[in-house]
């Protein structure tokens, strides 16, 4: 098994490459799957904790927990595609600065 | 280690670099259907090594859930919205900026693991196996509760979708 501490680091590159991409890209179907990158790091991180830890506390609730985010994750994405669409037929455009409706 | 780089570690590290390059990909590809493609090798990437965490289950989950479900939904949102008539810069303008807080909270992030003093075990063979009956008793005994929450939670949110996404009936 690899160390704790090394998974632990490649999570953190993989979430910070997702915050990369979620504060760079212009389209909101990118910025969508940065995000998910990021659910990604966090939730291999609950299971890396689960397992390395589930023999001295007892329990395997971080990998419950990595269950319950990609089901969620799922619920996430199709909102938030419906809402790309929706805004794409709208105003023409799936890039988040030029939707400004409600900017003041 | 004590017992030297095993052929797990070996795996895993081929698996990580994999992964985080198929990142980086889906953050700089300057085609969006490459993006995707890329997302698609990280998220198995992540499934490997979610198998070599031992956790197989959670690895079919990403797999049949993220690999396929959630890509086919993107790539049919990245088909339905591109604007075909000019070329798109993909980038902001306040790109350097945000590439530069990326590595701030990646240094912020390796400075607090490497800081952490981790109590974990050292050799491989005090880790056991998760097996699939234990996630089952965990998340239909004590989870249940919030294992029917979240179906509900999904139902509701995929027919919001479908609302948001389909066009009014005085639309055109």
């Amino acid at each position: 098994m690899p160390a704790l501490e090394h998974i632990l680091v490649v999570n953190a590159v993989l979430f910070a490459i997702g915050a990369m991409g979620v504060l760079t890209r212009r389209n909101a179907v990118l910025i969508l799957l940065s995000v998910e990158l990021m659910l990604n790091a966090v939730s291999l991180n609950m299971v890396a904790f689960a397992v390395y830890g589930h023999v001295d506390f007892g329990n395997i609730t971080g990998i419950v927990f990595a269950f319950f985010i990609i089901v969620i994750a799922a619920a996430e994405v199709a909102l938030a595609l419906g809402i790309v669409v929706r805004t794409f037929r709208n105003r023409a455009t799936a890039n988040v600065d030029e939707v400004n409706l409600l900017k003041w | 280690m004590e017992d030297g780089v095993t052929a797990t570690q070996v795996v895993f590290w081929i698996l990580a670099v994999v992964m985080l390059i198929s990142a980086i990909g889906v953050v700089t590809a300057g085609n969006i259907v490459y993006a995707a493609l890329f997302f698609i090798a990280s998220l198995a990437g992540v499934a490997g090594i979610y198998l070599i965490l031992t956790v197989e289950f959670i690895a079919l989950v990403q797999l049949l859930i993220y690999g396929s479900a959630v890509v086919i939904l993107i790539l049919f949102a990245l088909m339905l919205t591109r604007a075909r008539e000019r070329p798109q810069a993909l980038f902001g303008r306040s790109r350097p900026l945000g590439i530069a807080a990326a590595l701030g909270l990646l240094a912020a992030l390796i400075g607090g693991i490497v800081a952490t003093t981790w109590t974990t075990p050292e050799s491989s063979s005090a880790i056991e196996p998760v097996g699939l009956q234990a996630i089952g008793d965990a998340i239909f005994t004590l989870w249940i509760v919030p294992f029917i929450i979240v179906g509900v939670l999904l139902s509701i949110a995929l027919d919001g979708a479908i609302m948001l996404a389909s066009p009014d009936e005085d639309d055109n």
